[in-house]
C-alpha cells in the first residue's frame, strides 16, 4: 500500500551520547513517528532544542535512533552496509553554507558529491552543469565560494547535494543564517526543487512565513511532534503554538485585530495575498490603496 | 592587513600556462630551479631569464604583480648581497679601503646570488599564480600516489590540503571579526611591548579554535552527507591528460636546461 513512502521514522528515539560516568544527556527526540512521502514539501517548525535538527541527522544515518528506526526507501538506517545508498536516497544541508563547501571553486565544489560516487567524467560535468543550472547559480561556477554573498554559498550547498540526485532533502534552517535576500532565494530554489524536479523536500524553520508555505506542517517541543496537518489545520492552534514559544503568521495576528473591531474577515488567514484579496473584497480596491 | 599577501595566491586566467598540465608545472619548476643553481657564467643564467622571462609574458599576468612578488625578499637579496661582496676575496681587486676589499670575484657571487634567489622566487610564484589551488593539490595527490606503497596515504593528506586552503579566506574574516568585537569591548592590539601585544592576541585565538573545531565538526557531517569515504572509488571531474602543448613546454624546458650546460662548456665561468 505505502509504495510512495520514501522515509518513515517509527517510535524514533535518540540520546546524545555522554562520557562515561557523567549524567545521561535527556532525550533529544523521544517517541517519533512521521511518513515522509515521495514528492512531498514538510516545513518542520520548533523552537531550540525540540530536537529537529537531529531529526534530519537521523534521516540519513549520521545519527543512528537510539530506539526505534528509520527506514529510508525500505532501507534501515542502521545497517552500516546500507548507509553509502541511504545518503544517496537522502541529502541534507546544513545551516552554515561556509561549513559545508569543501573545494575552492564552486564548480570543483559541487562535483565533491559525484566524485564520491566514483561516476564517469562525463557524468559528473553533466551533473554539475545540471545542478548549478537548477540553483541559478551556473554563470558563476568559477567563482571563489568565498567571494560570494551568504544566499548564493548557501544555493552552491543545495547544487552539491542535488548533484548526487537524491529523492528527498532535509533542509536544516537553511536561512537562519542568510539576510532576508538570501532568504528569498534560497526559499526560492527550494520550492523549485519540489515542484520542478519533484524532489521531496523537508525543511526545518522558525520563519513563520516560511512554514505556511509546505503542504504539511510538523510542530515538534519537548523532543517530540506536538501535531502536524496542513498550514491551516495547525495555525488553528494559534494559541497553543504560542504557548511553546512559538508564533503565527504576522497576517493572523491582523486578521484577528479586525475582527476583534468589528470587520466581518475570516481569522484563518496564512498568506499576504489572501488577506490583500480577502481585505478587498470587503472594502473595495480603493479605500486598500488609500 | 593579512589580505595583502600575494605569494600562494591564484590569478585564474585561460593563458597557455594556465592550461599546462598542473603535474608539469611542478616537476619543470622544480627543474628548473636546481639547473638555475648550474649556472656558471652570464650567458647560461641569461638564457634561464630569458626562459623565464617568457613564460611570464606567457601568463598575461601584470608585470607590476610580478614585481610585488618580489617586494617581499628585497632586504634577504640585499644583504645576502652585500655578505658576498664584503667577504668574498677572490679575483682581481677592485677597490680597497681599510679592510674592506672588494673583488670582482664577489661582485659576480652577489649579482648570481641576486639573480639566483629572483629567479626562485618568481619561478615559484609563476606556478601558484597561474594553479588554482585545488589543481595544485590534486597534481600533488597524483605525483606522490607511488608513496601508496610505503602506506602514505596520498590522498588524504591532498584532502587536508584543500580543506586547509579553502579556509583561509573564511578564517581571516572571523579573525577581522573577532578582533572587531574585542575591540568594541575595549580591548587594545596596538599599543605597549611585544610581551603585552602577544598577550592581546589570547582572546583573539581561543575563539577562533574553538570556532575552527566547530566548523570542523560540521563539515565533517556535511562531507558524510555526501558520501565521502576517503580516496577509494573517486573519481575526478578533472582528468589531468598531457596535451601537445604540454610536450612542447617539457621539449623547450628540457633544451634549455641542456643548453646551460653546453653554454658552461664553450665560455669562461666566472663564478
Amino acid at each position: 500500500m505505502n509504495n510512495d513512502l520514501l522515509v518513515q521514522f517509527k517510535n524514533v528515539s535518540f540520546r546524545y551520547e555522554n562520557e562515561e560516568g557523567e549524567e545521561q544527556n535527556p532525550l533529544a527526540v523521544k517517541n517519533v513517528n512521521l511518513d515522509i512521502r515521495q514528492g512531498e514539501c514538510i516545513a518542520i517548525l520548533g523552537h531550540n532544542g525540540s530536537g529537529k535538527s537531529t531529526l534530519a541527522k537521523l534521516s540519513n544515518s549520521i545519527l543512528i535512533p537510539t530506539e526505534g528506526s528509520v527506514i529510508v526507501d525500505s532501507m534501515d538506517t542502521s545497517d552500516e552496509e546500507k548507509s553509502y545508498e541511504i545518503r544517496k536516497t537522502v541529502g541534507v544541508v546544513f545551516q552554515n553554507p561556509d561549513n559545508q563547501i569543501v573545494s575552492s571553486i564552486v564548480e570543483e565544489d559541487v562535483a565533491f558529491g559525484p566524485e564520491n560516487l566514483g561516476l564517469p567524467r562525463e557524468e559528473i560535468r553533466k551533473r554539475v552543469d545540471d545542478s548549478l543550472k537548477a540553483v541559478g547559480m551556473y554563470e558563476h561556477r568559477l567563482a571563489e565560494p568565498h567571494k560570494l554573498s551568504g544566499g548564493q554559498k548557501q544555493r552552491v550547498a543545495i547544487a552539491g547535494i542535488i548533484a548526487m540526485l537524491p529523492k528527498c532533502i532535509f533542509f536544516d534552517e537553511p536561512t537562519a543564517m542568510l539576510d532576508p535576500q538570501g532568504r528569498k532565494e534560497v526559499m526560492k530554489t527550494i520550492f523549485k526543487l519540489n515542484r520542478e524536479y519533484n524532489i521531496t523536500v523537508v525543511y526545518i524553520t522558525h520563519f513563520m512565513e516560511e512554514a505556511v508555505l509546505a503542504d504539511r506542517v510538523v510542530v515538534m517541543d519537548n523532543a517530540g511532534i506536538l501535531m502536524q496537518g496542513t498550514p491551516k489545520e495547525v495555525f488553528s492552534h494559534g494559541e497553543r503554538l504560542v504557548e511553546i514559544g512559538l508564533d503565527v503568521p504576522q497576517v493572523m495576528y491582523l486578521s484577528k485585530a479586525l475582527k476583534q473591531n468589528g470587520v466581518n474577515i475570516d481569522t484563518d488567514i496564512l498568506y499576504e495575498d489572501e488577506f490583500t484579496d480577502k481585505f478587498t473584497a470587503l472594502f473595495g480596491e480603493k479605500n486598500v490603496t488609500d | 592587513m593579512i589580505k595583502d599577501i600575494t605569494i600562494g595566491q591564484y590569478f585564474p586566467g585561460n593563458s597557455v600556462i594556465h592550461r599546462l598540465d598542473p603535474r608539469l608545472k611542478i616537476v619543470l619548476i622544480f627543474a628548473y630551479i636546481v639547473a638555475i643553481f648550474f649556472c656558471k657564467n652570464f650567458q647560461s643564467i641569461g638564457l634561464m631569464l630569458l626562459l623565464l622571462f617568457v613564460t611570464v609574458l606567457l601568463s598575461r599576468i601584470s608585470l607590476k604583480l610580478i614585481g610585488k612578488s618580489l617586494k617581499p625578499i628585497l632586504i634577504i637579496i640585499l644583504i645576502t648581497s652585500l655578505l658576498q661582496i664584503i667577504y668574498n676575496k677572490n679575483g682581481e681587486v677592485l677597490l680597497e679601503y681599510w679592510k674592506i676589499k672588494i673583488t670582482t670575484g664577489g661582485v659576480y657571487t652577489a649579482v648570481f646570488t641576486t639573480i639566483r634567489i629572483a629567479a626562485l622566487v618568481l619561478a615559484s610564484s609563476m606556478l601558484t599564480y597561474t594553479t588554482s589551488p585545488t589543481m595544485l593539490t590534486d597534481a600533488i595527490e597524483r605525483l606522490f600516489s607511488p608513496l601508496k606503497i610505503f602506506n602514505i596515504n596520498v590522498h588524504s593528506i591532498a584532502m587536508m590540503m584543500t580543506i586547509a586552503l579553502r579556509f583561509i579566506p573564511t578564517l581571516i574574516e572571523e579573525v577581522d571579526k573577532i578582533m572587531s568585537a574585542q575591540k568594541s569591548r575595549g580591548a587594545d592590539f596596538e599599543s605597549g611591548n611585544l610581551a603585552k601585544r602577544g598577550k592581546a592576541l589570547i582572546p583573539i585565538f581561543i575563539p577562533l579554535f574553538i570556532n575552527s573545531f566547530r566548523r570542523a565538526y560540521e563539515l565533517a557531517f556535511a562531507m558524510e552527507c555526501r558520501c565521502y569515504r576517503g580516496g577509494e572509488g573517486r573519481t575526478r571531474l578533472r582528468q589531468m591528460k598531457m596535451a601537445l602543448r604540454d610536450y612542447l613546454a617539457f621539449l623547450i624546458t628540457t633544451a634549455s636546461i641542456a643548453g646551460i650546460f653546453v653554454l658552461n662548456h664553450f665560455f669562461a665561468a666566472v663564478i
